[in-house]
């Protein structure tokens, strides 16, 4: 049952192929055996706030966590599970049943035995009080978790969930130490800024507001250790000052979003650097303007329309991020497994969008919009000022709020905005990604990342509710794109560009990008050339 | 001697004030079309397309509009401001200085707490917490910069009144806010004049600084602003940066030099009437 | 006497610093941002039990005022209080930071005075000439420029360009053994930061000791000792240039809290591991308990240097300087 789904996916990555190899890493020199030693210098940015995975899943914690931390799975770039902490799995008939089989020789970094006892502690204790995304999956779908003997885990669902073997990446599933956390305050244990970890870095040090130290972990379960000796992380807040750090060869990886679209064009440029947009396959980022469909205008489907012929989804992939995203058509990444590309297009065409404008009946005061932009820096608001001044044009009367983070996250969360700024992760899978922004029961408040915009269609939630059940992959299929084509129509979302963030790295280091993660997974592969 | 230098700063100072108040009074006339709007290919350089002389940005929008619509975020920021700081700073100041007392020293207390904090730091604070906009920017600025003008007006208040027309206004039976009125504050003048035009500069610098950070007036395009978003671009695109940073040192210039023209031109004046 | 006078302060300022404490308590709180609404989001967000949850590990869903007390009480026992977002001691989290800004506010502010000292003594011993004019210049420029702007150019020249100084941070990623080697290194990484948050302060103080040169030097103490026959140089040594940095240190004080504030912007752009950039991403990440230790330290070090710049007023007195003339 499931070979078959990983084949669906790799044939629809294989369609893609022809945007994937424009971005395809440059081989460098010729390919030596990888060479054991040296230090790999990252950007931690910003600076996380705890390295405790789990606890925390802002991008640097799980960037800087990731080396240290492991997952029961990783996956590669055409989303097939591989083993990590598994060796094996198996998933029975019913679709009910998932078994791993762990390994039998890792440790944490203090000396003592990883056994099935920190999996069970992590995903039916700690994980489920304090991860927000597995304790809703837990909830919903898991009946119980199991340790058989030492080495082996058994998860029982209340009810198929195909989308489940996606549940055991890096950060959706940190596993962490029972010995550490079991009957402490887990938010205050002093672990979480000196972690604790299987993978191949172990933790040295953290100079708050500099840097934080790793080394290779020499009783890592792997019969190769890892090549690198030390993996530094250096704090730079500037973007520019990041990118002087890579030019000036202090740092050997960008990863993506450290620099900008522009300048990641411009650095690719010189010949000893390799840039890539692969390592985001399982994530795929997904960016789209949230409308809030509770109140005039935007519960009006004609000014939804308006909005996504109003917006030139080409000019902002070219313009504003040079090249570095890719204009979306609908709720699922084309990167995403089950994506339908055939739904309704919306052209640019400002001439329309007006007429759409005009024929909505509204006027004065109900055409008076705020944008709440996301300050997640230049390319972003570029993108806000560019989506204010095309409404502005369609007929709308936009004005920019300005947000910090904090004030972004707190006008989504509770659902006070006209207009928003929003981006995804889309878990590899709809159920897990992408559902979670239609769904009329995930209207919640508390999070930018639910149904915040106020949708709600009973068939649409009919239709992910069979399809995360379905244990047949071309029913799920038929469920999925007989859902895109409803949401898509109905304008749920103005769905703007897939983000194709680059990874930047010299040619003399090696084997950066080795799964749909990138560079957030273990690097435990990655060498430098002497 | 002493006159023409104090003239010319005054002069300079004013001249090069007034062009930027027409640029900033007329730039919906010299530029029609909003500054946020595309006109033309995404980064020409100056002088390389006609109509654009300092260039396009990274969405094509004329530079030189930004910089005319952004002089008027600065200078409204900038008078605003110093405007209720002045007021501000006044008030308490001559509340403080005429009644002395406990009064007087609680309100010095008061003072210098805002004097204690650092006032770029509260300004921020200020400025993210009530999200960005020209009203918390003019607020913020004020709130950090009033307490020196109480200070100096204090200081003023307490030595004139001790002097004799303030005391022959007592006998008089003039009311105590006449006194603080009509005879104390006038004479007070030229220092505060002095203070508020410097006021107006860091008012100035304060915003863009603000801007830079990102908390700027996301609206209104400001040379602060121009600069943060152009920030990363400086090796590529030098004249986004460049231009409006010298815009700003230009306004900053021009207020100081006319804030020293009123000092030199006040002072002597001021000095007179004290050794009356 | 110069005790009494101390110990008076020392209270005045310990008033002061509750009213700080007050004063950013309410104006923090006064937020519309739901610090636990914005962790649980940045989190992967949560539903409203979890978040419920956050307020109360972070103690946010009592009363402000209850709020406020359990707050007063932990800082009279010297607890700044926890920062949940780091799950740290502010305490700690703050003293780790203070050594950078000292390191680098002082030294921008040693350059601002010898700098401003130099320039305003040239200027107003030599006034009115071609060298005068051109230092004039100069300082209404820099006094005019915004802080951030000169702090990109000089990375784009010296750094970028001319490769000198490195662009950001305090040490090299591989920080050298040798302690002689390691204080270079800082040095190095110092030049940068230091004088463009420096130089502002230069002009301010280049214009103050210009101005009060040419009052000093129109004093009569300084006429007696010209007509007295004492050499030019030795009167601006003796005579004018103690006189006239005093008003420097009068204004020094105020300024120690301004420079911290512009640490704000220096360390942002360079990177500097001070207390500005702590406060910065304090700010962004709305942890309040932060935000409230930088001010009420950097409070704690305006007063004191007030207190110390007050007694070295006392010690270089003018009016000791005066009669000693007479």
């Amino acid at each position: 049952m499931f070979s078959k789904e990983t084949l669906t996916v790799t044939r629809r990555t294989a369609l893609l192929g022809a945007t994937a190899l424009l971005t395809l890493p440059r081989i460098g020199l010729a390919q030596a055996a990888p060479v054991d030693g040296g230090r790999l210098i990252l950007i931690a940015r910003p600076e996380p706030a705890t390295l405790g995975l789990g606890l925390n899943l802002q991008a640097p914690t799980i960037y800087v966590g990731g080396k240290i931390f492991e997952s029961l799975l990783t996956y590669s770039s055409d989303l097939a599970p591989m083993p990590s902490l598994a060796t094996s799995w198996s998933i029975s008939e019913d679709g009910l049943t998932y078994r791993f089989e762990l390994r039998q020789n890792a440790t944490w970094h203090d000396g003592t035995p990883f056994t099935s006892a920190d999996v069970v502690f992590t995903a039916d204790d700690m994980m489920r009080s304090s991860h927000p995304r597995w304790k809703l999956l837990a909830e919903t779908y898991v009946e119980r978790i199991e340790a058989d003997g030492d080495f082996a885990v058994v998860f029982t669902l209340k009810e198929p969930f195909s989308a489940f073997i996606y549940a055991f990446e890096l950060s959706s599933l940190p596993i962490m130490a029972k010995h550490v956390y079991e009957g402490t305050d887990y938010r205050t244990n002093p672990a979480n800024n000196a972690p604790i970890g299987t993978g191949p870095f172990k933790f040295v040090s953290w100079n708050r507001g500099q840097s934080i130290e790793l080394e290779r972990y020499e009783d890592y379960w792997d019969e190769t250790p890892a090549h690198l000796d030390q993996v530094t992380f250096l704090v730079i807040p500037d973007a520019a000052s990041r990118e002087t750090a890579f030019e000036q060869q202090i740092v050997d990886v960008l990863r993506p979003g450290d620099v900008e679209g522009f300048v990641a064009r411009r650095l690719s440029e010189a010949d000893d650097v390799i840039m890539t947009t692969m390592g985001e396959e399982f994530y795929a980022p997904h960016a789209f303007i949230q409308m809030n469909l509770r109140k005039p205008p935007f519960n009006n489907l004609k000014i939804r329309q308006a909005v996504m012929h109003a917006v030139d989804r080409e000019f902002i992939s070219n313009n504003i991020w040079f090249g570095m995203a890719s204009p979306a058509t609908g709720p699922v990444s084309s990167r995403t497994a089950f994506y339908e590309p055939d739904v309704t297009p919306y052209p640019f065409d400002i001439e329309k969008a007006r007429g759409l404008v005009a024929d909505s009946g509204l006027s004065g005061d109900d055409l008076k919009v705020t944008l709440t932009p996301l300050p997640y820096g230049q390319q972003w608001d570029r993108t806000a000022e560019y989506i204010a001044q095309q409404l502005t044009q369609a007929g709308l009367d936009v004005s920019i709020r300005g947000v910090d983070v904090s004030g972004w996250a707190q006008a989504l969360s509770t659902w006070e905005f006209d207009l928003a700024l929003n981006y995804t992760y889309q878990y590899a899978h709809p159920a897990l990604g992408v559902a979670r922004h239609y769904l009329s029961s995930n209207i919640i408040q508390g999070t930018p990342a639910a149904n915040n915009e106020g949708y709600s269609d009973p068939e649409v939630d009919r239709l992910f509710a069979e399809a995360a059940n379905s244990v047949d992959t071309e029913e799920t299929q038929r469920l999925y794109s007989e859902a895109q084509k409803r949401l898509v129509d109905d304008v749920a979302l103005g769905w703007i560009f897939e983000m194709r963030s680059p990874t930047i790295y010299r040619d003399t280091t090696n084997e950066v990008v080795t799964s749909a993660i990138g560079v957030m997974d273990t690097m435990k592969a990655t060498w430098k050339a002497a | 001697m002493k006159n023409i230098l104090k003239n010319t700063s005054l002069a300079i100072g004013l001249a090069l004030l007034a062009l930027i108040l027409v640029i900033a009074v007329f730039a919906h006339v010299f530029y029609p079309v909003s500054p946020w709007q595309s006109a033309a290919t995404p980064l020409l350089e100056p002088f390389s397309q006609s109509g654009l002389p300092l260039g396009s940005d990274m969405l094509g929008r004329d530079v030189a509009a930004g910089i005319a619509y952004g002089a008027r975020v600065s200078l409204t920021v900038g008078v605003v401001s110093t405007i209720i700081s002045v007021t501000l700073g006044v008030t308490i100041g001559a509340v403080a200085g005429f009644y002395g007392g406990v009064l007087d020293n609680l309100l010095m207390r008061f003072t210098e707490l805002f004097q204690t904090v650092p006032q770029f730091a509260m300004a921020v604070v200020f400025v993210a917490i009530f999200s960005p906009s020209l009203v918390t920017i003019v607020l913020a600025i004020s709130l950090v910069s009033w307490p020196p003008v109480a200070r100096l007006v204090r200081g003023e208040v307490m030595s004139l009144k001790s002097r004799e027309f303030v005391k022959a206004g007592i006998v008089l039976g003039e009311s105590e806010s006449g006194l603080i009125f009509r005879h104390i504050l006038p004479n007070a003048v030229s220092p505060i004049v002095v203070m508020a035009s410097l006021m107006v500069a860091t008012a100035i610098l304060t915003e863009s600084a603000l801007s830079f950070l990102g908390l700027g007036d996301r609206n209104m395009i400001s040379w602060g602003y121009m600069i943060g978003a152009s920030r990363t671009m400086l090796r590529d695109a030098w004249w986004l940066s460049v231009f409006p940073g010298l815009a700003i040192v230009v306004t900053v210039v021009a207020v100081n030099l006319i804030g020293e023209g009123f000092e030199k031109a006040l002072n002597p004046q001021a000095h007179g009437e004290r050794k009356a | 006497m110069t005790y009494k006078i101390f110990l008076t302060r020392l209270g005045n300022g310990l008033l002061v610093l509750l009213g700080v404490a007050i004063m950013n308590f309410t104006l923090v709180h006064m937020a519309p941002g739901d610090p636990a609404m914005i962790f649980a989001g940045e989190a992967g967000g949560g539903d409203e039990t979890y978040v419920e949850q956050l307020r109360q590990d972070m103690g946010l869903d009592k009363p402000l005022v209850t709020q406020f007390a359990i707050y007063a009480g932990d800082l009279l026992r010297g607890d700044l209080g926890y920062s949940f977002r780091n799950q740290r001691d502010v305490a700690s989290m703050i003293v780790e930071r203070i050594p950078a800004t000292l390191l680098l506010t002082m030294t921008a502010f040693g350059i601002a005075l010898i700098i401003g000292i130099v320039f305003g003594m040239l200027g107003g011993w030599f006034r009115n000439t071609l060298l005068d004019r051109g230092l004039m210049i100069v300082t209404l420029v820099l006094y005019a420029t915004p802080l951030f702007w000169l702090a990109m150019m000089f990375v784009l020249l010296f750094s970028v360009r001319l490769g000198w100084f490195p662009p950001f941070g305090m040490q090299s990623v591989l920080v050298p053994d040798a302690p002689l080697d390691r204080l270079l290194d800082i040095g190095r990484h110092l030049v940068l930061p230091a004088f463009s948050l420096g130089l502002f302060y230069a002009a301010t103080y280049a214009r103050l000791v210009r101005a009060s040169v040419i009052n000093v030097s129109n004093a009569d103490f300084v006429k007696t000792a010209r007509a007295k026959g004492v050499p030019g140089g030795r009167i601006l040594r003796v005579h004018v240039l103690r006189n006239a940095i005093l008003p420097v240190f009068s204004l020094a004080s105020v300024h120690i809290g301004q420079l911290v504030g512009g640490a704000v912007l220096t360390e942002t752009v360079f990177a500097w591991p001070g207390i500005g950039r702590l406060m910065f991403d304090a700010i962004l990440q709305r942890d309040y308990p932060v935000i409230l230790g930088v001010f009420l330290t950097t409070g704690l070090l305006v007063i004191l240097v007030n207190i110390v710049t007050d007694l070295l007023y006392r010690i270089v007195d003018p009016r000791i300087e005066h009669t000693a003339g007479n």
